[in-house]
This record gives structure tokens, sequence and C-alpha cells, in this order.
């Protein structure tokens, strides 16, 4: 597995456009994650030892195991993933850059911006951190960006409302 | 709105014989449902017609049809629709109500849909497309055929911004005039908004024929299809194994399958029977249909990307299809025969199914770059393709991905066994992506792909080098602003002035 970890020691290819900074996401939304992950690995290893009261077998320990290898992996890569996430917001578009082993970038022209989201659940709130999303008359353009300091996300949401109404175009 | 504004609307009524083409499907569906019971008895054995029952079902059947009628003439006295300037009102629903309004500037297709059961009566629904979403359209239905055809053109005319009201609504307008169209000899307004009333005042558009699909043709093209490989496979299969084992019983199981690819063909057949396009001022136009026929208008600057394909078997035939995406049509239901700008047709129809849609490429030798974008492959006079080294990774296509950049529009060619060509105008781009798996990065390539709205074409081009691609996002994005900023009004008519809808686009960078 050739990755790199996101520290911008190299900024080269085409997921790194010359003259990029790339924003980070607050390091809050890992937690929040591997909580989240923690939770539902949780109800597995309760359902597991369930089992093994009650039918008294070796195979539920295949799900024990599973699960502890589940909860490594997922305790390694989630991090990672958190650091990869970067946005940048250039002059006429908003540009998104996800994922370690199979990354994407977007780029977002603010004048194609139909509207804008920003969600945040409960273990988010808690944890204070805000999802926004941009939507574009297409369905394919997946332009997310979760873990957004709750301020951010709201400078965010009304630059991008702004600069999308001043570039607003037809389709 | 205001209730007063509302009160300056016209508002009117669908035809009343719609309650009786929409209600038929019920007494169809009991009508269905009954004479299976009957055919296949009940659990007990005993036939439904039997003896002195068949009155009582008789009687609910009717009872049935009777409410399913009251209700849908229930529904049509709800439903009225009113037309002014920039926008179509709509207000339907008993319990429910609903109001619905669609702005003009905003409409992305018109079309008149005849059903089977609509054409006897002589009767059309009008079917306006705005891009919002699933469901998001205005159905005016069923009115009569010279009724849907003058308020299409209407509303053409008003979309297209060649009629105004002298008094705008917000004073905004004022400084509008009506232009000399070129196009629709529009008799002057009177001043005040009830000229929504007076249909017939706008004339139609005069269109060009460009193509016509015979059904000699289409026939052949079904029976060169996937669908059909299938259903003579099918068919052998079943055969094979009636022969083999002397039992007609798996006749039954399969033959499930055997309609399904049957139904395909018949659906595709009927939805393309009689197919023929045009242009004309106000967008292409394109009328299809054997059982249920369907006209529509996409105005200009509509479409937001075209494909061009062939498929294997059409290959010696040299047929291909034309598929395209508008906003609007993908989401609605039907949108796999919406969205054909050709069923099948020689290289030179496809192309002018392409001209329709974008009649300059913006190079010298056009000709040339089509040619080498449908049927070339590798590095050519034109093309910038994979790189020789992800021939590992897609074995087959890789010397058919490619893209080229024209002034106006980006063309992205793909598929060996499929070939396939997709373009898509700068103007009509609405973001872009670039991804990257594990494989590609080790082979230092990442695929490109341009979101369009949603329907049958997805601009992509697999596997491009990766100095390539990078220089092909930035400066994509760049063309796509440029040509955004620079590309036509809403309100296609209105060339000249500065439309409203459309602020101009400061230049920022």
């Amino acid at each position: 597995m050739s990755e790199h970890p996101a520290s911008s020691a190299m900024p080269s290819g085409p997921f790194d456009p010359a003259g990029i900074v790339w924003s980070r996401v607050s390091p809050r939304l890992a937690t929040a994650r591997l909580l989240s992950a923690g939770i539902a690995l949780a109800v597995v290893v309760v359902v597991a030892g369930v089992l093994l009261v009650v039918v008294d077998h070796w195979w539920p320990w295949v799900l024990v195991a599973l699960v502890v290898i589940d909860a490594v992996w997922t305790a390694v890569v989630v991090p990672r993933q958190v650091r990869a996430i970067g946005y940048a917001e250039r002059d006429d578009d908003l540009l998104i850059r996800k994922g370690i082993l199979f990354r994407t970038l977007v780029v977002v022209p603010y004048g194609r911006m139909q509207y804008v989201d920003v969600q945040a659940g409960p273990l988010a709130r808690r944890m204070r951190i805000a999802q926004i999303q941009l939507h574009t008359a297409s369905a394919s353009t997946d332009a997310t960006i979760d873990g957004l300091e709750p301020a951010e996300a709201e400078r965010l949401r009304d630059r991008l409302a702004s600069r999308g109404e001043a570039r607003l175009a037809g389709l | 709105m205001s209730d007063a504004d509302d009160a300056t609307l016209e508002w009117r009524r669908v035809h009343p014989v719609t309650p009786l083409v929409r209600g038929w499907t019920v007494i169809a569906v009991l009508l269905v449902v009954v004479g299976q019971r009957t055919l296949d008895g009940l659990p007990a054995g005993q036939n439904l017609l039997e003896g002195d029952r068949w009155w009582q079902i008789l009687l609910g059947i009717l009872a049935v049809g009777l409410v399913g009628l009251g209700f849908s003439a229930l529904a049509w006295r709800m439903t009225t629709y009113a037309i002014d300037d920039e926008t179509v009102h709509l207000r339907s629903g008993v319990l429910f109500r609903q109001q619905r309004r669609a702005r003009l500037d905003r409409l992305q297709a018109v079309d008149v849909v005849q059903p089977l059961l609509a054409r006897f009566f002589g009767l059309a629904e009008l079917r306006l497309e705005v891009a919002g979403g699933a469901d998001s359209g205005v159905k005016l239905g069923f009115l009569k055929e010279s009724e849907a055809a003058s308020l299409r053109a209407e509303l053409l005319a008003r979309a297209a911004g060649l009629k105004n009201a002298a008094r705008g609504a917000a004073g905004v307008a004022d400084a509008e005039q009506v232009e000399p169209g070129d196009a629709s000899p529009v008799g002057t307004d009177t001043a005040d908004r009830r000229v929504a009333t007076d249909l017939g005042v706008a004339v139609e558009a005069p269109e060009q024929p460009v193509t016509q699909v015979l059904p000699g043709r289409l026939i052949g093209s079904l029976v060169l299809s996937g669908a059909t490989v299938g259903l003579v496979l099918g068919v052998l299969a079943i055969a094979g194994v009636i022969i083999g084992t002397r039992q007609v019983g798996v006749l039954f199981s399969a033959l499930p399958a055997v309609l399904g690819f049957g139904g395909f063909l018949f659906q595709r057949f009927a939805s393309s029977y009689g197919f023929r396009s045009a242009i004309s001022p106000d967008g292409i136009r394109l009328r299809h249909g054997l059982l249920e026929t369907r006209s529509q208008t996409i105005p200009p600057g509509r479409v937001q990307a075209v494909r061009l394909r062939q498929s294997p078997f059409w290959r010696r035939a040299g047929w291909w299809r034309v598929d395209v995406n508008v906003a609007g049509y993908g989401l609605s239901s039907g949108a796999e025969s919406t969205s054909v700008l050709l069923p099948v047709g020689t290289r030179d129809e496809a192309l002018a199914a392409l001209w329709l849609v974008l009649p300059d490429l913006g190079v010298p030798d056009a000709r040339a770059v089509l040619d080498e974008a449908l049927s070339g492959a590798g590095e050519g006079a034109h093309f910038v393709t994979s790189p020789r080294r992800v021939r590992v990774l897609d074995p087959l296509a890789w010397r058919r991905n490619g893209f080229v950049v024209s002034p106006r529009a980006l063309l992205l060619r793909s598929g060996r066994l499929y070939r396939t060509l997709v373009v898509v105008p700068h103007e009509r781009t609405q973001s872009l992506g670039l991804e990257q798996g594990p494989l590609q990065r080790r082979l230092r390539v990442a695929t490109f792909a341009v979101h369009s709205t949603p329907g049958p074409v997805t601009p992509k081009a697999a596997h491009l080098d990766d100095a390539v691609v990078a220089d092909l996002l930035a400066t994509q994005a760049a063309r796509a602003h440029d040509a955004r900023a620079h590309a036509g009004p809403e309100l296609w008519m209105r060339r000249d002035e500065v439309p409203r809808g459309v602020p101009v686009v400061e230049d920022a960078t």
C-alpha cells in the first residue's frame, strides 16, 4: 500500500494544483468518526458476548476477532483520512480534496452552486463540528466538507452563498 | 404573491374529458384482476362467473369505476392553471391543495404528449420541464390538440423573451422591447396582462426537418441489439432444455425472461417509431411514438451533454445512437425515451444530430476531428490519449480513451466495443472531478470527470497521464468560467440586451 500521509511534504501531481493552500478540517472529526464506529462495534461485541454465553461454542470468537481487526483498522485509517481532507477557496471556484487510497478532487464553480446545506447531528454538535454540502444541478457533484468548526461552517456558507449570487448563471 | 395578484390572472381548467382519459387505467386494472381470477379459478376451484354471482361482480366493478370517475372529476374541478409573462401557475389536489409556479426563464423543455386513449379524443398533455429535481415539472392536461399546440407556441415565445407586458411587474421591464422577431411575427401586445387569454397570438416558429428514422432501419437496429441476442439465446436455451428433458413445464418458468426481453424491444420500437427531428428558432424539435406520441421542444442551450454511441452489432452498418442530458428530463419518468436525439442513424445523421446541439465546434477541420473521435484510436492528430503504460489496467480500450479541447466544447472519446463520444459545451460544465485509485496512482494516471445534470450521459475520460490531467483540470475550469461569462441569455431570443435573470458576470480573475 503506497500511501502517503497528507502532510504537504510532496506538493506534486494533479491532486495538488500549484499555488493552492489547503485548509484542513478539525481533528475532532476523527474523534467523532471513531466514536460512532466504536458504538457500532460495541453493539456487535455485546451480541457476540450474548452468543458466547448462550451457545457455548467457539464460533462467536470469530465475530470477536473480526471486531478487533476492524477496530484496529479503523483506528489506523480514520485519523489519516481526516487529515487528508482539504478544501481551498479560489476566486471562482471551491476545491475539495479527499481520500488516501482512493483520492478524489472536486472543483465547484461558485456560479454553478444551486444551494448550500449545513448539517450537524447530535454527536457532531457535541464535538462542535458541522458538515457543509454544496449542491449543483448535477447529482454527481460530491462536494461535502465534514468536520468544520461551526463558526467556519457559517462563514463558509455565507461566503459561498454571496459568491454564488454574484456569479449566478443559468444552467 | 398576494391574492390581488392572483385575481388578475385568468384561471382556466383543462378539458372536461380528462377524468375519463385518466380514470380508465383504474377500470383496466380492475378488469385485468377480475379476468385473471376468472381464468385461474378461485382457490376453492370454482369459477367466479358461475351461478348468479356474476352480476355482483359487475356491480362491484361499476361501483369502483364510478367512485374512481367521481374522484377524477373532483380532481379535474380542482385543477386550474394560468399563465403570465414570467410564470406558469398550476393549482391542483382535492384534499391536499398544491400550488405550483414554474418560471418560464428556467424552462428546459416543453413536451406535448398524447397517450393512445387521448389520441382518440383528440387531446394532448403539455409537460413543462424545469430543472428542479424529481417530479418538478408542470403537467397541463388534457387539452385539445390545437389548444396544446398554440399554448406551447405561446409559452416558448414568452420563454424566449419575445413577449413582454409593457407594464413590467416590478417596474424592471420598462426598458425591454419586443424584438422584431425573425421567427415569430408576434402581434403587438395590448398593454395588460390579460394577453394570457389571447391564445393563438404567438405563431409557432418555423422549423426545418433534419432527420427521419424509417421503420425498416428501426427494426434493423433492434434486431442488431444486445436484447435480441439475449432473446434468441434464451429461446434456444429453452428449446434445448425442452428437447433434452422432454418436459414442457420449463417453458412456463422461462417465459418471464423472454417476455422481459421482448417487452424491452417492443418498448424501444414503440417509443422510437416515426422518429423525426427538426430545428427551429425555438430549439430542437423531436417527434416520435407509435401508441403514445410525443412531440418535444428543447430550447437552445438547454442540452447539457451529448453522447454518440455505437454498439459492436452496429459497426458493420455504421449506425450510431445519440443521447442527451437535458436538466429535467433526467429525473422525470420515461427518461429512457425522452433523452434520445437520434435512436439510430448513419454517421452523417449522428453528426447532424450533434450539429443541432452544437452548430460550431470552433475548429477549422471539424470533420477530421469528429472522424477521429468516432472511429479513431491511439494518439492522433487531435486527440490526447491514455499513455501506453495503462494497458495492464484497461487492455481493450486504452487506445480509445482520450479527449480533445475545442474552443466551444470538450470532446471525450472512449470504448473499444461500444464506441462512445461525449461532447460537453464549455458553458454547460457544472463541476469538475478527478479520481485516482491505488493502481492508477502507481501508473501515474487519473480519471477526469465532468459533472453534468442527471441523464444518460456521464462525461468521463479514464486513465489520463498525471501531468496532462492536472493541466486539463486547471485550463478546463478557466474555460468553463469564460464560456459561462459569454454564454447567451436564458431568454434565447433576447440576444442584444442584458437579460434580467442573468446578471453579467464580472470577471474577477
